[in-house]
């Protein structure tokens, strides 16, 4: 386990350096995917190129539209924003889900997106929160959903010399909530064997006029499951609805058999957890009213 | 005479006693004194074993002393261990 | 015999005396030393679960520059039985038995070229059918291990899986049957599980010119280590000499070897210092187990809670060689309880898993899961509250045990009745709750200590052993000397010595070591306050006789008409040397009588009805420990014994596919409970002297991972109305019983 270090100061120096040594180079900013798959020797780059120092990178900026994260903020940072958990407190919570308090310290959301795995915590709530990612390459910038960044287990759609920047979330309504629950046979220190991310938008009358269901760990990417989120629209969140959210899910989840659990166990709790996860942005949504 | 209780497993070396009588003094007299009787039984029992002397359990004490009215259970070695 | 006497230091807290160097993280453990000239050594890994090896051939990874010695097992002697089966475990010969099984290791200049020159050794092999579960191994035309083993103990029906058998017999049980109002007959199933201590194996070897061995490495016992590399080398034992290190847990898993043979052999090829450091992975693949077992089991009582008779079968898994703890098992599991008719029968079998090792009460945990499901079934069926079902049978002084003998005086009434009376067993119930109870027992064991005290020239106590300290033996010792010789518990010094320096001592295992070492300490002690008295009497010029030793003083008898200000130990260690030289004091024994042990444990469980998720809420355990010295150890153990248990009936597995590969060979996907999982454990502690020891002692640390099983699976059963009878309960397997079949 050994390779050469890079600490690029600008984008297009560090895109350039992705581009000129292709495959044999990987992105770095906590290492806390990366340095134990090296370990694990399932990666061997031959350089790491270090996004810390890139000021675009770790900005954290909350505008009246839109909130924009930098790929390589920690994780602790993101929780220590009050306005930030108080408008976004799903994704917090999801964020907050991944390693331990001194990995936190380096972790962060964009490199739980690049990593992609299907059983990613932040990525169904970003999903949910409609986030788009900002990718810069050697061509430029340019625009993904997060709901289509990974491609399958451990790829991505970014190409040769290309990173991700930030990513830009929809500064959500007072009238919006949104929520993370993950199911673990554990308290912590577990991944995923579902994850469910939920935003939602209630009307006056508590009709649902917006709704967005991402499911995690049961496919090879989240799945943006449209059928539960239609589900919820045009009425209010009573267990009528609760019950076709559920179902929905159920129907949407596409697991597989492994060692975190049976693909019959993962559907019958991705209905189950959506269930409950609608439950609490429907809360959040209502309080904002 | 001290008492030795045969362990199941052995018994088909003792013509199914249970329990034989038999003088002792120390383990190692109590066994010789069951395998002149009932020979093949101290080669059925191995080398290593356990003893429970009156309750009493010892590991790897062949020289332990028996008194004429103490009982005696042979105890097939702990396996497992190692 | 047990002393009824008042105590200074016993049943005290003081700080333990290597508790500094821990939480500063100044110990050295296992993978800490390094020396100069130093190699890394790595082992090749068979990818095969069973194969014959046809060919080994090393010499492209010779080759290396900076590869400095490679090695196989054609670098071993063959000729000791004894140690036949563990040679091949450290590195295969004929064939491979399971996933892992190390066949061939390089020791070269860094770890990283040791692992790429692994990649340059070319193995073939002929690929054989795994046999992966207790089931297959005992069909028929199941594929054999080993075509030349037959088991002792059975007819010779031709080449088989099993590997010994075992029986106990009392009575006539299938005709007391007849006599019972209720019949029980059940089957059980329990998964193979890992101790899961923190700390990897580690070791570092430096085999010197003139052929002695030096090894430091975590171990449970340097002299086991001394003894079986040396058989394996087939080398006279004082030629090689063991320093433990501080081991970061062990629970029966270091009580064996896997890497001191073959750093040892890379170090006299290459004549460097070995380093080698198991990863995660390989601890997961390679290390010793405890095997999965199946249990079928049937118990009748009569209308009013008595058993009459009971037969239990069992079966468990020893991984690629013989040795599963299967008779320790058959001898478990009806103990707690006393009547006339029983039958017990244990198979070990092999399989093509990684051979096991020895995991706190060893056999105990799978079998007490069979017996106290089944009690708590009783208690329902006879609507009996399970403690006084447990009660009315329970064992006491003069029961006569399975295996024969009659127990002397033990505690399992005393730990139920305190059961009975604690808050926990009254307190209400929310929704989705459950509370289950179990017990458990465990022998104990005695075994070879030696101890050596010697005192300073200030009157300071210097204790050396060779006991590794797991679970807080230093303290205890400590504390045993501080207690004889009536000086602050401060001012002695426990010390773990080397294979050299301390006189033999056995594994730390077996809940041995406060018991059978600390009675070498307090002999050792009491060899110097006799040695204090007569110092004492040189200097008053008098008889020794009229010299008595009490609370750390020389003093002259009562009537001895003697006018003396007594002698500390300080003043007498003052004038050591004119009054006749150095003082030690040195014991040794096979220490007979451990104290068996008895434990009850309460659990209360919130199961969610809709995942299957269990979370433990509440737990009680509550053990008789004959007699607690450093009552925060005491407690130490039996919380972590809970806290392995509890992770045994929750979530532990190892989970092959059907290859044989492991495929969660690490604490992610291993799941072991964390600290977050867990309320804390209350741990009771009931005190009923053992007889045989002088403080009173029993072991303490293997019962409580005997109860946890059955407990928890006793609480789900009373939270869902659903018994579980194969472990683990993870929510996908309860959440299938849940639902019912289908569903999910």
């Amino acid at each position: 386990m050994q390779a050469g270090f890079e600490q690029p100061r600008t984008i297009e120096e560090a895109t350039a350096l992705l581009q000129k040594h292709g495959d044999a180079a990987r992105p770095f900013a906590g290492g806390t995917d990366l340095l134990v798959q090296m370990r694990g020797g399932m990666r061997s780059p031959d350089i790491l190129v270090d996004l810390k120092r890139i000021p675009e990178l770790g900005q954290l900026e909350i505008g009246s539209d839109e909130i924009v994260i930098g790929a390589a903020c920690s994780t602790a940072s993101l929780r220590e924003n009050a306005e930030l958990v108080r408008l976004l407190p799903g994704l917090l919570e999801a964020a907050e889900l991944i390693g331990s308090e001194q990995i936190q310290g380096r972790s962060s959301i964009g490199g739980n997106l690049c990593n992609a795995s299907p059983a990613a915590d932040s990525v169904p709530a970003l999903v949910a929160n409609s986030a788009v990612c900002s990718v810069a390459g050697p061509d430029g910038r340019r625009d993904v959903p997060a709901a289509e960044f990974s491609t399958g287990p451990g790829s991505t759609v970014l190409g040769s010399g290309e990173l991700l920047v930030s990513l830009r979330v929809p500064r959500p309504a007072p009238d919006a909530g949104d929520a993370y629950l993950r199911f673990i046979p554990r308290s912590e220190m577990d991944i995923a064997v579902v994850g469910v991310g939920v935003a939602l938008t209630l009307d006056a009358d508590g009709t649902c006029t917006a709704a967005r269901v991402a499911l995690g760990a049961v496919g090879p990417t989240v799945i943006d499951a449209t059928t539960a989120a239609t589900a919820l629209l045009g009425g209010p969140i009573d267990t009528a609805a609760l019950e076709r959210v559920s179902e929905a899910a159920r129907e949407a989840a596409r697991p597989i058999d492994d060692k975190r659990g049976t693909a019959a166990y993962r559907k019958h709790v991705a209905g189950v957890l959506t269930r409950r996860t609608v439950e609490i942005a429907a809360r959040r949504a209502a309080e904002g009213n | 005479m001290s008492t030795v209780a045969i362990p199941s497993s052995l018994r088909v070396h003792c013509e199914h006693h249970e329990f034989i009588e038999v003088e002792g003094g120390s383990v190692h007299a109590v066994l010789a004194a069951v395998d002149a009787r009932f020979p093949g039984f101290r080669a059925a029992l191995g080398d290593s074993f356990a003893v429970a002397i009156d309750g009493e359990v010892f590991q790897d004490a062949l020289y332990e002393p028996v008194a004429p009215e103490s009982e005696v259970h042979f105890l097939p070695a702990l396996a497992g261990g190692i | 015999m047990s002393e009824d006497r008042k105590f200074r230091w016993v049943g005290t807290r003081p700080i333990r005396h290597d508790g500094i160097d821990k939480v500063t993280g100044r110990a050295q453990f296992g993978a800490d030393l390094s020396l100069p000239g130093m190699i890394w050594g790595k082992l090749l890994r068979s990818p095969h679960a069973h194969a014959r090896i046809v060919s080994i051939d090393t010499s492209a990874a010779e080759a290396i520059d900076g590869v400095l010695a490679v090695v196989t097992a054609t670098d071993l002697p063959d000729d000791d039985p004894k140690v036949a089966d563990l040679a091949r475990n450290i590195l295969a010969r004929e064939k491979v038995l399971y996933h892992g099984h190390a066949i061939a290791a390089v020791a070269a200049t860094s770890a990283a070229l040791a692992e790429r020159a692994l990649d340059a050794i070319t193995v073939e092999y002929e690929v054989l059918k795994p046999v992966l579960s207790l089931e297959a191994a005992l069909a028929s035309g199941a594929p054999i291990l080993d075509e030349a083993r037959r088991p002792k103990d059975m007819e010779d029906t031709g080449p088989t899986n099993i590997a010994a058998r075992c029986e106990f017999s009392r009575g006539e049980p299938e005709s007391a049957f007849a006599q019972a109002d209720v019949v029980l007959e059940r089957s059980y199933e329990t998964q193979m599980v890992h101790q899961g201590y923190i700390e990897p194996h580690a070791c570092v070897v430096q085999t010197k010119e003139d052929g002695l061995i030096e090894i430091w490495c975590c171990t449970q016992g340097g002299f086991a280590v001394r003894s079986l590399t040396a058989s394996v080398l087939g080398i006279d034992t004082s030629r090689v000499k063991v320093t433990p290190s501080e081991i970061g847990g062990g629970f029966g898993g270091k009580t064996t070897v896997y890497l001191e043979p073959v750093a040892a052999l890379l170090s006299r090829k290459s004549g460097r210092p070995v380093k080698m450091v198991m990863t995660r992975e390989e601890v997961f693949r390679a290390s010793g187990p405890a095997g999965g077992a199946k249990i079928d089991l049937k118990v009748g009582a009569t209308r009013d809670g008595r058993i009459v008779a009971g037969t239990a079968r069992m079966w468990m898994e020893a991984g690629g060689f013989p040795g599963s703890p299967v008779q320790a098992g058959a001898m478990c599991i009806f103990s707690p309880y006393d009547f006339d008719h029983l039958f017990i029968e244990g198979f070990d079998v092999v399989l093509n898993k990684p051979k096991v090792a020895a995991y706190r009460a060893p056999g105990a945990p799978q079998v007490t899961f069979a017996i106290e499901s089944l009690m708590d079934e009783l208690a329902n069926e006879l609507e009996i509250d399970p403690i006084d079902l447990r009660l009315a049978n329970a064992a006491k002084e003069g029961t006569q045990l399975p295996y024969g003998p009659r127990f002397k005086a033990v505690g399992m009434i005393e730990t139920l009745e305190a059961a009975r009376a604690h808050p926990h067993y009254a307190a209400p119930l929310g929704k989705n709750q459950g509370r289950g109870m179990a017990v458990g027992f465990w022998f104990n064991n005695g075994m070879n200590s030696s101890a050596d005290v010697h005192l300073t020239e200030d009157g300071t106590a210097v204790v050396v052993t060779g006991n590794p300290d797991i679970g807080g033996s230093r303290a205890s010792m400590a504390i045993m000397c501080a207690e004889e010789l009536g000086i602050d518990v401060e001012k002695v010094r426990p010390v773990v010595a080397d294979t050299e320096t301390a006189g033999y001592t056995d594994v730390t295992g077996g809940s041995r070591v406060t018991f059978a070492t600390g009675w070498a300490v307090i002999e050792a002690s009491r060899k110097i306050a006799s040695e204090l008295c007569i110092r004492a009497a040189k200097i008053w010029d008098c008889d020794v006789e009229q010299v008595g030793f009490s609370e750390g003083h020389c003093l002259p008898v009562e009537g001895s008409g003697l006018d003396h200000a007594p002698l500390s130990v300080a003043d007498i260690a003052k004038q050591m040397a004119r009054t006749g030289g150095p003082i030690n004091g040195q014991a040794q024994l096979n220490a007979r009588g451990a104290g068996p042990a008895f434990a009850t444990h309460l659990c209360d469980v919130e199961v969610d009805p809709e995942t299957g998720k269990v979370d433990v809420v509440r737990y009680t355990a509550i053990q008789d420990v004959g007699r607690a010295i450093h009552p925060s150890y005491v407690e130490g153990q039996i919380q972590g014994g809970a806290a392995q248990g509890i992770g045994w009936a929750l979530n532990e597995e190892y989970v092959f596919d059907e290859a044989g590969r492991l495929e969660n060979p690490g604490f992610l996907d291993y799941r072991m409970p964390v600290a977050s999982d867990l309320p804390m454990i209350d741990a009771v502690i009931v005190e009923v002297p053992n007889p045989t020891h002088p403080y009173g002692v029993r072991g303490v640390g293997e019962t409580p991972i005997v109860p946890p099983l059955a407990a928890v699976a006793n609480a789900v059963m009373a939270a869902t109305g659903v018994r579980m009878q194969s472990l683990p309960i993870s929510p996908p397997r309860l959440l299938e019983r849940l639902l019912g079949a289908g569903d999910v």
